[in-house]
């Protein structure tokens, strides 16, 4: 079974939003995955993304350029 | 402790609803309809007069018991969040839809996994119809597909669907003369009202907490290839495998099944139908009483659709007739859809390509 990490987690408003970050992140090197958001920050059932620590301020950035806004960011054991 | 931390407690929590179902077939329920969603909603909306399908008339407490089991769970946990705005007129149309692509099947997709259980090789083949309806859904999310958020609302709204099953729930226990209740067919199967009402009661609190949902499962394996919400669908066609082969009630075949027809098409396009509005809207039938438990508005809009659309169904002759031997001065009955309903099946594929790939898009950046 795979080991937990502390990860930074990325929640959106919307399903539409989870796919798009998916898109920008390929396209501006950001590091990580789609998952769906973890039972421990949400009783929903959508999706999230999924990233190293260290990427945050670059993620932030790449997010603000092209207007991806985030519900809340978590630090959790992913 | 928390239920969904690992695989194993997620199947856990998908045994014990598959007990639930399995309590609920022993002690009345129709044996391959254990729970039901869609049919369930169906006999409820009759016993209020919806429809007048004699057949297919009872308050199902079950339904009400999963309603009321997420809303308790959701507010002791401190999950509760009263929420709406995410386009309910869509989510309406795809309440009603799902129930005319359920009828059409004959079973939501929890009756699906129940009849698969049983070995009848109709839901098998549904479930391509299923899977495919999940498929396309996740292409438009994938095209940029959104009904919009949801913003937090006045607390009051989220609880008006549990407070109205609340209140048709003492009509149930005072034997209100006001509902409608099947003397014969399957309307007239059921498990006692405590233990059906305790049944959904627990259903809906382990299907809260490990967020079960059909069509989700089916989602995030094509999307994230994980298989978390899968875990728990397969913990529930496990213990209800066990049951249907202890009983006997097991046997592959595409005939002989109760309340079921093997018109394959109808069969595809029928689940078809549910796979893709489920994965529009969020979430299957059974997902869309939990998120309404737990304060979602826009969920309760769509359960408000199921409700229409069940009462549609059966008005409008749209809902599909089981098949049926032949019986001693009765010809065997094929079963299937009416005219109508392979109609109101082809509108309903047409609606849902408009709704997810025209229109309703992520406002890009």
């Amino acid at each position: 079974m795979r080991k937990k990490e502390l990860k930074l987690v990325v929640t959106f408003h919307t399903t539409a939003d989870a796919m798009a970050m998916e898109k920008v992140c390929k396209k501006y090197q950001v590091s990580g995955r789609l998952i769906p958001v973890p039972r421990s920050i949400s009783a929903g059932c959508g999706l999230s993304w999924c990233t190293e620590l260290a990427e945050l301020n670059h993620m932030k950035d790449v997010m603000e350029e092209v207007g991806i806004e985030e519900e809340e960011m978590h630090e959790c054991m992913v | 402790m928390s239920l969904s931390d690992s695989k194993i407690k997620l199947g856990i929590a998908g045994i014990i609803c598959g007990v639930v179902a399995v309590i609920l077939a022993v002690t009345g329920n129709p044996g391959n309809m254990a729970i039901c969603v869609a049919c369930f909603i169906r006999d409820t909306a009759g016993a209020l007069g919806m429809h007048q399908a004699a057949i297919v008339q009872y308050v199902r407490p079950e339904i009400i018991g999963i309603v009321l089991g997420a809303f308790l769970i959701s507010v002791i946990t401190k999950e509760y969040r009263s929420t709406a705005g995410s386009s309910p007129m869509i989510r309406f149309l795809l309440g009603m839809m799902i129930m005319i692509g359920s009828l059409l099947f004959l079973g939501c997709p929890l009756r699906m996994v129940i009849r698969m259980s049983a070995g009848d090789l109709n839901a098998y083949i549904a479930l391509i119809g299923f899977i495919g309806g999940i498929i396309t859904g996740s292409i438009a999310l994938k095209k940029g597909f959104s009904l919009g958020r949801a913003h937090e609302t006045n607390k009051t709204s989220g609880v008006i669907l549990p407070f109205l099953l609340v209140g048709l729930l003492l009509l149930v226990l005072i034997g209100s003369p006001l509902l409608h209740s099947s003397q014969t067919g399957p309307g007239s199967m059921h498990a006692p009202i405590w233990i059906a009402l305790i049944g959904g009661l627990v259903f809906g609190v382990f299907a809260q907490k490990s967020r079960m949902c059909f069509a989700g499962s089916i989602r995030d394996i094509y999307l994230m290839k994980n298989f978390d919400l899968f875990t728990v669908i397969a913990g529930v066609f496990f213990i209800m495998l066990i049951y249907n082969v202890v009983t006997g009630n097991f046997s592959f075949s595409f005939t002989g099944n109760p309340v079921a027809h093997s018109q394959h098409i109808w069969n595809i396009l029928g689940m078809y139908i549910v796979g893709f509005a489920a994965t529009l809207a969020g979430g299957c039938p059974l997902r869309q009483l939990v998120l309404a438990g737990q304060g979602s508005s826009d969920a309760a809009i769509t359960v408000a659709g199921l409700f229409v659309g069940a009462a549609i169904c059966h008005n409008l002759k749209l809902v599909s007739s089981s098949a049926a031997p032949a019986t001693k001065g009765v010809t065997a009955v094929m079963g299937g859809p009416s005219i109508e309903g392979k109609v109101a099946a082809i509108v309903c594929v047409v609606v849902l390509f408009a709704i997810a790939f025209v229109g309703n898009k992520r406002k890009s950046n």
